[in-house]
């Protein structure tokens, strides 16, 4: 047989498959108002894309259980993009095109939703977004709308929240360090820090990154206590977090506030890890059980994740992500009652000019699609004994700091 | 066939297959098989250094990004020349970048391939498993240069958004790059094809068999390693470079993602590596494979099934799915092998 030959033979199997692929994925446009995303249910952001799926499923099945949205039940029809940004633009096509979705969620993440954006903006889909830091700056879409609480100038949310409480302090702290993981979510607020520390007139003592990979964090904390900061501001990721916090109180560092911007103490199982480590840090969370945090709807919705979490082996709190995906499901089904029509650019608009009350409070959108105003809480951890997950569910073990209308105690220092 | 018969026979089949995919009027078709054309030019890249001269490469992911961030300099760099270049030479720079999507493969390969030719210089000492190791070592020290040089977003990555639509063939820009991503393969394919009945591909042959043995009968291996390591590089930078477009944000974690040093090593493996069919089938078949997977199993199954099926035919099939086919074909023609004088029956 002759290589040709050969050659013809495995692009017509080529075909094949491409068709079938084609062909069983069509499918009608079924009764059921479909909604579509992709989903990190493996590989590194699993953790919080479960929790997250977990949220949007149990909102799918309040709304069915109420009758579904415009008289039709809601599907949910996800793909698992495993943590992996080179696979979500084939899925939205996917979704948009041979599933026919009415609506699409984004991905969890910044890395996972930007590479949706060019192909949802080009079928002019409206898309809530599920926490990306400042995705929409680069394409400026009318229709995008993020629910993480960051505010119109989303990297700055959170470093601005712990420089407030450095303000605050009396007398106000001279000097700061600053260190972050050299990755996206670490460098987009070292940076922002950095900058805001500048206008503040703090003197940055110390600024360095270290690649996430790192395991030994020793240095880094004896660089920093060598150069004697007064606050140190972090910016890690979970794993990193939690090597850098133990490195700290190894070292015995001194500096009236410490940590701020790490990812990691938001989620049970670091915060677990770190037990009493976490006594007097500082770190930002979404959501805290607090009194003044007590919105219509959010305990019942947390206890009921609970109960599945705990089955399921995810984050048993649940306090950072999934209420707000919860919320922006609502958001989503609210929207589409109010419009009264699944059109794109309708809700778009209804979505834009309205006000939504969700389990996480009011909820209103600027114009690039992020909350009018920050409300990312900046937590003073206290009180905590040993490692155990169920003490996290206390109110007593955080004080909010900022912003003021949720405020529930004064700061308190030094870290050690 | 004659190299230019066999590139314009296949050209002809891509441009049918292009006009085929039209026909179904979907974006998904494009989105799945633009990624796994790349795969094909990814394979047969790696192929002509691994396949074809036993070198080993465990960084082609480092190449792809190399293609990948040429494009991100090049989207970058009218904004620069905007903000730092006096206005008349800030016009030209504007002017011409960035350049078109063949321009910026041809700079990708071009980058790419100078990328190759430092790295078989600076490893041509070294052999087996040693090679593999420092072409692992180039990855991390590329990584670490992009993750450092804030011109192209460093380690927060950076946007490059692409058009709806392209401007001259009026069709979509998935369409475009799906388009260019084939014409691609049908040229890494020549070009495999072409080195694999020359003199160069005999010289390769040589070098994977005894590089001793070769050198001592005249052979120029050095030379012939920089030609194999920067053709090798130059068609990773190739595939690369459309990919910023593709997926609109780039940053270093995904640029020099694991996926592609496996699925680079993967693919021919499972193909077969001693021909320019080998790494194509093994693309065509994993990479369909893998976007399957994607749709259907909804896990990272993907990964798992070039793990085992690498598994499978390192044990059962170690020339691959060419070595398998042959292997069939030969046994079913003993009488016709005999005549010829190919097979000896022990008696």
């Amino acid at each position: 047989m002759s290589t040709l030959t050969v050659l013809f033979r495995q692009m017509t199997f080529a075909l094949a498959f491409l068709a079938a692929m084609f062909t069983a994925g069509s499918a009608m446009a079924a009764d059921p108002i479909k909604i579509g995303l992709s989903m990190a249910l493996t590989g590194g952001l699993a953790g919080n894309g479960k929790a997250a799926l977990l949220a949007i499923q149990m909102w799918a099945d309040d709304v069915n259980a109420k009758g579904g949205l415009l008289g039709r039940k809601v599907q949910i029809v996800h793909y698992d993009d495993q943590s992996n940004p080179s696979t979500v633009p084939s899925l939205y096509t996917k979704l948009i095109d041979l599933d026919k979705v009415d609506l699409v969620v984004s991905p969890y993440g910044t890395n996972l939703i930007a590479p949706a954006m060019p192909v949802v903006m080009q079928k002019g889909m409206t898309m809530m977004s599920l926490f990306g830091v400042g995705v929409n700056k680069q394409f400026d879409y009318d229709r995008y709308f993020q629910i993480m609480p960051l505010g119109v100038d989303s990297g700055y949310a959170i470093p601005n929240a712990f420089f407030e409480v450095v303000k605050a302090m009396n007398p106000m702290p001279k000097t700061v360090a600053i260190t972050g993981a050299d990755a996206e979510f670490g460098k987009i607020s070292t940076d922002a820090a950095r900058d805001i520390a500048k206008k503040m007139g703090l003197k940055i003592v110390y600024d360095r990154s270290y690649p996430p990979a790192s395991v030994d964090f020793a240095p880094i904390a004896r660089a920093i206590q060598s150069a004697n900061p007064e606050v140190v501001f972090i910016a890690g990721y979970p794993i990193d977090s939690v090597g850098l916090f133990r490195a700290i109180n190894e070292v015995g560092l001194k500096a009236k506030l410490v940590g701020g911007g790490s990812a990691g103490p938001q989620f049970a199982a670091v915060k677990a890890q770190l037990g009493p480590m976490l006594n007097n840090a500082l770190g930002y969370e979404t959501y805290v059980p607090s009194e003044k945090m007590n919105f219509p709807g959010i305990q019942d919705f947390l206890k009921r994740y609970q109960d599945k979490a705990a089955a399921q082996g995810i984050d048993p709190l649940g306090f950072y992500v999934p209420p707000f995906i919860y919320a922006a499901m609502e958001i989503v089904g609210q929207a589409v009652e109010k419009t009264k029509s699944l059109d794109q650019k309708a809700l778009a608009k209804t979505m834009h000019e309205n006000s939504f009350p969700t389990i996480v409070g009011d909820i209103r959108f600027a114009k690039n699609g992020e909350w009018t105003q920050p409300r990312m809480l900046m937590v003073q951890y206290k009180g905590i004994e040993g490692n155990g997950v169920d003490q996290f569910r206390d109110p007593a073990r955080y004080t909010v700091l900022y912003p003021p209308a949720f405020k529930s105690g004064d700061v308190i220092v030094p870290y050690r | 066939m004659r190299t230019w018969q066999f590139f314009l026979i296949s050209l002809a089949i891509a441009l049918a297959g292009f006009f085929a995919a039209r026909l179904y009027q979907n974006d998904y078709l494009f989105f799945a098989g633009y990624v796994v054309l790349q795969f094909i030019v990814m394979a047969t890249a790696w192929n002509i250094l691994g396949g074809y001269c036993g070198y080993v490469n465990f960084g082609s992911a480092a190449f792809f990004a190399m293609g990948a961030y040429t494009t991100v300099v090049m989207t970058k760099l009218p904004a620069f020349a905007n903000r730092h270049l006096p206005e008349g030479l800030a016009e030209i720079v504007t002017a011409i970048t960035p350049p078109s999507m063949p321009v910026l493969i041809i700079l990708g390969g071009v980058v790419a391939g100078l990328v190759g030719l430092g790295t078989g210089y600076l490893t041509l000492r070294l052999r087996g498993v040693f090679f593999a190791i420092a072409t692992l070592a180039l990855a991390v020290v590329l990584q670490t240069l992009i993750v450092n040089w804030d011109f192209v977003g460093g380690s927060r990555g950076a946007y490059v958004i692409r058009p709806a639509t392209t401007a001259w063939l009026n069709i979509n820009y998935i369409e475009y790059l799906f388009l260019v991503m084939l014409i691609l393969v049908v040229v890494a394919l020549t070009t495999a094809r072409a080195i694999e009945r020359s003199r160069l591909g005999y010289g390769f042959a040589t070098i994977r068999d005894d590089e001793m043995a070769a050198e001592a009968c005249g052979v120029p291996t050095l030379r012939l390693k920089l030609v194999a390591t920067t053709l090798s590089g130059a068609f990773m930078g190739m595939a690369g470079a459309p990919f910023p477009y593709y997926i609109g944000y780039l940053e270093p974690s995904s640029a020099f993602g694991l996926a592609y040093a496996v699925n680079a090593i993967a693919m021919p493996m499972i193909g077969g590596t001693t021909s320019w069919v080998g790494p194509l089938v093994g693309a065509v078949l994993l990479g369909t494979l893998q976007q399957l997977a994607t749709v259907t199993i909804s896990s990272a199954v993907s990964l798992l099934i070039v793990g085992l099926l690498l598994v499978f035919f390192v044990i059962i099939a170690p020339n691959g799915l060419i070595g398998l086919f042959n292997d069939f074909f030969r046994r079913k023609k003993p009488e016709a092998d005999e005549a010829r004088g190919a097979v000896v029956k022990p008696s």
